[in-house]
């Protein structure tokens, strides 16, 4: 779904910070205390069936929101945050990111194109407002308007008639319909199975925004200052780049919050180790590295989930034409399956995780996260266990041979063999990261070299990737796929995100049938998938890395905190403190 | 002097024309925009990054977006921030009365410190005190500010508790009530002592030598002689003579005040100019960044204006025409 916005910005976000600091986060420790192999990591912090009423909690980020608190507009992680507290959508996700119900329930229609949404019964805006089925065709018209500034119109786009309306040849959407204040119906062009995945779900307050012209709701009080939603908690101050202070929602339909209030306050990186221990910060995100500074602290529980962000090694098989907006398969160096496999073999990947990522990360095999209910078992995946010996075989028995006793291989044709190995610029680790991968490479006697000679500025780096440079034949990066599972736009041949160029038709065909009428059954749709990534597992178009994970620290006197793989932003009215 | 401000102000159009070729080619000469780091497959897609490019004017020659870069700024239009979706003049002057009143708290600490350090330092030249003080002035010079900011936080806040560790005020308190204007003060003064403390060195260093220079000019042998007090001399026929120099300073204090200190108030949470200008460098927020330097050059320009009109003040003897 779009509760996060690029893993990317924020990492830039990160990185840049760490230009400047990367001095003051060094010293965090590298041993970690108890090592889980495979065992279960602690999702649920304390629990209290008495909840006590009262109290506020601090909530800290590590940067400054931009300020949009309304989630057609927001473009930051840091303001989805924010967000979170505030409002709520038509449905949420469960753990296994399959989805639920929350403002609405729905019935599909026979034809599986119409969705019939009834709202629940008493949800009503912080302003007092009853939610209704027109702020749903408002939120529609707003964001398939053409002087819409957010990015969601991605999320509208399938609905029939939203690109007439977009185009300014309708008046209204036609696949958007009232039927009472509490129902509405939203038809869709065609039949997809995540038709639904991909709808926009938050509402907008038709009234309250009543009067604001599209092009100026970003600049308008409404979104900056003053911003309502239906969620537990309501703002009550905003003071830019510093806190936002919020207020239980006595009126919040599940039931009033425990808490009176929540104050999330921007922290730099540098100073969040200390906050957490001294109490002034309540719960924070730690990043893997940083986890020594405070693992220790006695008044701090510690609750970690797999994400739905993985890393991984693209390989470069050929160039996009732009003009046409397609891949073109025509870069040889990576063609032979045998040299993708020895590749990976030779990455002792389990020793990066542990040296570069405190232990807090899973080796993962395929491009799909493990949290995702059709993500398969790793047991049925080749699992490419560190071997050396093995890779060099592999290259061996693929003809790469080193003929000219320099103790680097030469391809079969006997002519030199190196790859230029990409990785951008970022926190001390990373050096150290791209090091190590080439390292692996060498040491099976492919000679590897820095691409460009040192690890690249973040912003240059996405530019060249985007530009096929010949420089990133092979390059490190990462996703976070958000919460439709459907890899299309990542991994399919003619997909833009499809940075390696891979161009294959077998793998074309599993992701359409993943989206075809037939994968409306969960069981079809999830073998498909298996099937797709022991296909990618097998193939190695690009070499998987591993899975990263989620790490808050949550202050013990605060009870009934959840993580889920997004956020730990769960209920939060269920939340308590005890004193 | 009017007729000296006035030809220097004409003579700074030129100046600032070039001034802006330069800001402007660089900042397009930076690799990526304000999209390339927003790529979630996701939320956006590539068709909602090429319009917006598109309707930015991106992809117009550059020669088109430079005029009408130009245009907009000579009519006071500075753009509006991709980052923020705000006009730019706003989030600037959000941002200005922070930086402002901590550079000036600082600046303020800096003077005072820098001026009896610096004094006493060229009153007693090779003592103990006055290795000391050079001392320490070097010290601080060398310490990185990051450092010295988070060892500050860690001793005077984590330890000992005396000041928040973050913030420009205390959360939810009323604008302009009493206890606001308290929690301000309480916020600015850990910080500013921070930035003020570690920045004397150049100050008291000049103050110093200028003052041993003085003191064995004949004009002070002419005091002496005519037995004016030691303390006179020093205060008032030195003083104003080794002032001079530091009025150099001054100009670019100017700058200080406004540029604000990206690594303090980073670090501090303080929301002010200079965050704002690493943060619209990395994300390549153009109209925030262009804004930014060109401010910051005109007010270098206007501070060695300032200056210059000073040192008459300070010196009769130099007369500007």
């Amino acid at each position: 779904m779009m509760k996060k916005k690029s893993f990317l910005s924020l990492v830039s976000i990160l990185l840049v910070l760490s230009l400047f600091l990367a001095a003051c986060s060094g010293g965090s420790s590298s041993s970690s205390s108890g090592n889980k192999e495979g065992g279960e990591t602690k999702t649920e912090g304390a629990k209290t069936d008495k909840p006590k009423d009262g109290g506020t909690i601090t909530y800290g980020i590590d940067g400054a929101p931009e300020g949009l608190f309304e989630y057609a507009l927001y473009g930051s992680a840091y303001d989805s945050q924010i967000l979170e507290f505030i409002n709520e959508g038509l449905f949420t996700y469960d753990k296994k990111l399959k989805i639920k119900s929350d403002l609405a329930t729905w019935d599909v229609s026979g034809d599986k194109l119409t969705y019939t949404f009834k709202l629940k019964k008493g949800i009503k805006w912080h302003n007092g407002d009853p939610l209704t089925a027109d702020d749903f065709k408002y939120t529609y018209e707003t964001i398939a308007d053409k002087d819409y500034t957010g990015p969601r119109y991605v999320n509208v786009e399938h609905i029939k008639g939203a690109q007439e309306y977009h185009d300014g040849k309708a008046d209204s959407i036609s696949g958007v319909e009232v039927v009472d204040p509490q129902t509405f119906k939203v038809t869709f062009k065609e039949v997809r199975v995540n038709n639904l995945d991909n709808l926009w779900p938050y509402p907008m307050p038709k009234k309250y925004y009543e009067g604001i012209a599209v092009k100026d709701l970003a600049e308008s009080k409404q979104v900056r200052k003053e911003p309502i939603g239906v969620g537990p908690f309501k703002v009550k101050k905003v003071v830019a780049s510093e806190y936002v202070q919020m207020e239980r929602n006595d009126d919040y339909w599940k039931g009033k919050p425990h808490l009176d209030g929540v104050v999330v306050k921007v922290l730099d990186p540098s100073v969040s180790a200390g906050a957490l221990k001294k109490g002034d910060v309540d719960i924070m995100d730690v990043r893997p590295a940083d986890l020594g500074q405070v693992e220790k602290a006695e008044n701090l529980d510690f609750l970690e989930g797999k994400s739905t962000s993985y890393s991984y090694i693209g390989l470069r098989f050929g160039h996009r034409d732009q003009k046409a907006g397609k891949n073109v398969d025509d870069y040889e160096k990576f063609k032979d399956l045998k040299l993708r496999q020895a590749l990976l073999y030779a990455i002792d990947r389990k020793a990066m995780v542990k040296a570069f990522m405190n232990d807090k990360a899973v080796v993962s095999n395929t491009v799909i996260p493990s949290v995702f209910w059709i993500a398969a078992d790793q047991k049925d995946l080749t699992k490419y266990k560190y071997s050396p010996e093995k890779a060099k075989k592999l290259l061996a028995e693929a003809g790469y041979k080193d003929k000219n006793n320099d103790g680097f291989v030469e391809d079969p044709n006997g002519k030199p063999f190196t790859i230029s190995f990409g990785h951008y610029a970022g926190p001390a680790n990373f050096e150290g990261r791209a090091k190590a991968i080439m390292q692996a490479w060498n040491d099976i006697g492919i000679k590897t070299k820095l691409a460009t000679g040192s690890l690249v500025e973040f912003n240059l780096y996405n530019e060249m990737k985007d530009n096929d440079d010949k420089a990133l034949e092979a390059f490190f990066g990462s996703w976070d796929t958000g919460s439709d599972p459907d890899p299309t736009g990542l991994w399919s041949s003619d997909a833009e995100w499809n940075y390696g160029r891979w161009v294959n038709k077998e793998s074309d065909e599993m992701l359409k049938d993943g989206l075809s009428e037939k994968s409306f059954d969960d069981k079809y749709r999830k073998d498909v998938y298996v099937k797709w990534q022991k296909f990618f597992n097998e193939q190695l178009p690009a070499l998987p890395l591993w899975e990263n994970i989620n790490i808050y620290a949550v202050n013990k006197r605060v009870k009934n905190v959840t993580l889920d793989p997004s956020t730990v932003v769960v209920d939060p009215e269920k939340w308590s403190v005890t004193e | 002097m009017l007729q000296y401000s006035l030809r220097r102000i004409l003579g700074m159009i030129p100046m600032l024309i070039l001034i802006s070729f330069v800001v402007f080619s660089l900042a397009k000469m930076m690799p990526g925009d304000p999209f390339g780091g927003e790529i979630n497959p996701s939320n956006t897609d590539p068709k909602y990054i090429e319009e917006m490019r598109d309707k930015l004017g991106y992809n117009d020659p550059i020669y088109v977006q430079y005029w009408n870069w130009v245009k907009g700024v000579a009519q006071g239009d500075l753009g509006k921030s991709t980052t923020h979706k705000l006009p730019t003049l706003d989030i600037i002057l959000e941002r200005m009365p922070n930086t402002i009143f901590l550079a000036l708290t600082s600046l303020l600490i800096t003077y005072v410190f820098a001026f009896i350090l610096g004094m006493y330092a060229g009153r007693k030249p090779y003592t103990l005190a006055d290795n000391f003080i050079a001392g320490y002035n070097y010290f601080a010079l060398a310490v990185p500010s990051f450092i010295a900011g988070i060892v500050g936080i860690y001793l005077f806040s984590f330890q000992l508790g005396w000041f928040p560790f973050s913030g420009s005020v205390e959360v939810g308190l009323k604008e302009g009530s009493w206890e606001f204007i308290q929690s301000r003060i309480h916020h600015v003064i850990l910080p500013a002592l921070i930035l003020g403390l570690m920045s004397t060195a150049q100050y008291t260093q000049f103050l110093r030598n200028d003052i041993i220079e003085n003191s064995r000019k004949d004009f002070v042998r002419t005091a002496r002689a005519k037995g004016t007090k030691e303390s006179k001399i020093y205060n008032v026929h030195i003083l104003r003579n080794s002032m001079i120099p530091l009025i150099t300073f001054l100009g670019f204090d100017l700058v200080t005040i406004i540029s604000g200190s990206i690594i303090t108030e980073t670090i501090f949470t303080y929301p002010g100019i200079g965050k704002l200008f690493v943060d619209s460098v990395a994300t390549r927020d153009y109209s925030v960044m262009m804004s930014l330097t060109m401010l910051f050059s005109i007010l270098t320009l206007v501070g060695n204006l300032v200056a210059d009109l000073l040192y008459g003040v300070a010196d009769p003897r130099i007369r500007l025409d």
